[in-house]
């Protein structure tokens, strides 16, 4: 909901504070009006507000491998660096994910405002904010691209009604490989699943395992997200690790896809594999 | 000879140039007009000659005079308008039904006109004796004729070849609506959650997955069993009711959306 007046006010106070002390005061650079060195987003406080402050290449390359949008990639390409503004809504989501109680249902956090205000960006702070402290996060960079323009989509194997998308599939686990590496070797799964006629994934393996599987075999892509998701759920029951489901463009898991059968009839979001898995992790019982 | 123009008086009786609609006649109107494209480095063309001020239509025979005169005319035929309604309010209180007729003449063999059986009866809702079911049901029964914004209930007929007729039918239709909205059919008791035209938060989703949530925080606290009823009556509940129903029935508008937002904040407790 702040249409970009943070920036002019901080501007504003920071040339109002220097009119007031008397003795030679050194005239800020525009760069310390804009720009801030506090690198760690769990240091930003009100006084960082309107300010950008940068990310390493290396951390953006590992924890942004699909997250942040096109412009703002080609932006990274130009500059060669990458400038994050801190904004209030982040802030405050900050504060909400601090003192949040873990043994307490998952809270539900909806960030809104038209078009341009900066949410994806903020859902981005946010996401590096926890990974940062070390918590997983499941990252779903644009739900409006799993329910519209998919190439292929294949009858599911292991329920009949349903509609799988290989592609989309395989490459989120892609990019979920490289965001949570160290997570995908500690986690273990709790069931024995199969895949085919003679792959399967044993009880106790980890989770890595199931993503090689999803990678390999493409088929069982969308199947391999489903039970990347579920034993995701059972383990944060456990309270082995802290999961933040971050999911941009929300609403396309509720609305119509654009997508249709072999026999032109509309699908309706429930029939596709990765949605309704999607949905599951949006309630709050885990 | 010079046109009429330069005979007429200035205060001549215009009613008399022009008594009914004509054509525009360029030697009888003494006004100086042009009208049409100009051509380069030209003026609109004048009033002689010019197609353009005979081709459009003419209001010369109702000029204020000639609107009096046809008032004084019509006089003998009028009753008076009664002393006691001089506002809008009187009218609609002691008549709060409207009935529209247009009554059409033209130049030509017949006086029959078909447009003329068109009868429109306007009434509101809120001088009918209905109560809450009844006023769903004729709102449900009706559709398209009742507007929301002014709760007025529109009913054209025209189905019958007489106006006299068509009134009677329209009447007709005002009392069986009236009478069937005040009885209850078996069926109306399956109303679904889609057939409701407001958001009701008794024994909805919404009203569920909250007690939910607040009874799983109560247990991994390990509070004593709070009862559904008590969870209820207590105040953030009814704060997080009362914001979803604003939220559903007003549409989203920034008030609505903070204050949802501090209710879930007091709710879910955290700060």
């Amino acid at each position: 909901l702040d249409h970009g007046y943070a920036l002019h006010t901080t501007a504003k106070d920071c040339f109002s504070s220097l009119a007031s002390q008397d003795a030679q005061t050194l005239t800020e650079t525009p760069r310390e009006v804009f720009y801030t060195s506090e690198n760690d987003p769990a240091k930003h406080a009100e006084h960082h507000e309107g300010r950008h402050y940068s990310i390493p290449l290396e951390e953006v390359k590992a924890v942004f491998p699909h997250g942040l949008p096109p412009r703002f990639q080609q932006q990274i390409k130009t500059f060669n660096e990458a400038y994050v503004m801190v904004r209030k809504p982040a802030l405050e989501l900050f504060t909400y994910l601090k003192s949040s109680n873990f043994a307490h249902p998952a809270v539900r956090y909806v960030i809104y405002g038209e078009r341009g205000t900066g949410k994806t960006m903020t859902l981005c702070h946010v996401i590096h904010f926890c990974a940062r402290q070390g918590w997983l996060v499941l990252h779903i960079p644009d739900a409006h691209l799993w329910v519209k323009n998919c190439r292929k989509l294949m009858q599911s194997s292991y329920n009949k009604k349903r509609l799988d998308q290989p592609l989309q599939a395989s490459a989120w686990l892609k990019n979920f490989k490289i965001s949570n590496e160290r997570f995908l070797k500690e986690i273990k799964t709790h069931k024995k699943y199969v895949w085919g006629k003679r792959e399967s994934t044993e009880e106790g393996s980890p989770l890595g395992e199931v993503v090689e599987q999803g990678l390999a075999r493409v088929r069982s892509a969308s199947d391999a997200v489903g039970v990347v998701l579920k034993e995701l759920r059972q383990h944060c029951q456990l309270g082995a690790f802290r999961l933040l489901v971050a999911v941009d463009g929300v609403n396309a898991l509720w609305g119509r896809t654009t997508l249709k059968k072999e026999d032109r009839s509309p699908v309706s979001p429930e029939e596709l594999t990765l949605v309704y898995n999607l949905r599951k992790m949006m309630m709050n019982n885990w | 000879i010079p046109p009429r123009t330069e005979r007429m008086a200035v205060d001549q009786d215009w009613s008399s140039v022009y008594p009914t609609a004509a054509a525009f006649k360029p030697s009888a109107v003494p006004l100086p007009i042009r009208m049409g494209y100009p051509v380069k480095r030209g003026v609109p063309p004048p009033k002689e000659g010019n197609l353009e001020l005979v081709k459009i239509p003419n209001f010369l025979h109702l000029t204020p005079p000639a609107i009096k005169k046809h008032c004084a005319a019509l006089k003998d035929f009028c009753t008076e308008w009664p002393s006691a309604l001089d506002s809008d309010e009187k009218c609609e209180q002691h008549f709060p039904i409207e009935i529209e007729t247009v009554d059409y003449v033209s130049a030509g063999t017949s006086i029959r006109n078909p447009k003329a059986r068109v009868v429109t009866l306007k009434v509101k809702l809120s001088n009918l004796n209905l109560d809450d079911h009844a006023r769903k049901k004729l709102i449900k029964l009706v559709g398209e004729r009742y507007c929301e914004d002014t709760d007025i209930l529109t009913i054209t007929t025209d189905r019958c070849p007489l106006r006299r007729q068509n009134y009677d039918y329209s009447i007709h239709l005002l009392t069986v609506l009236y009478h069937e909205s005040w009885k209850t059919e078996m069926w109306e008791s399956e109303k679904t959650e889609e057939d409701m035209e407001e958001y009701i938060w008794e024994n909805s989703c919404s009203q569920k997955n909250a007690l939910d949530t607040l009874l799983r925080i109560k247990a991994s606290e390990n509070v004593s069993n709070v009862t559904e009823e008590e969870l209820l009556a207590s105040e953030v509940v009814k704060n997080y009711r009362n914001s979803v129903i604003a939220l559903k029935n007003e549409g989203e508008t920034e008030d609505n959306m903070s204050q949802y937002k501090e209710s879930v904040k007091k709710l879910l407790n955290i700060q």
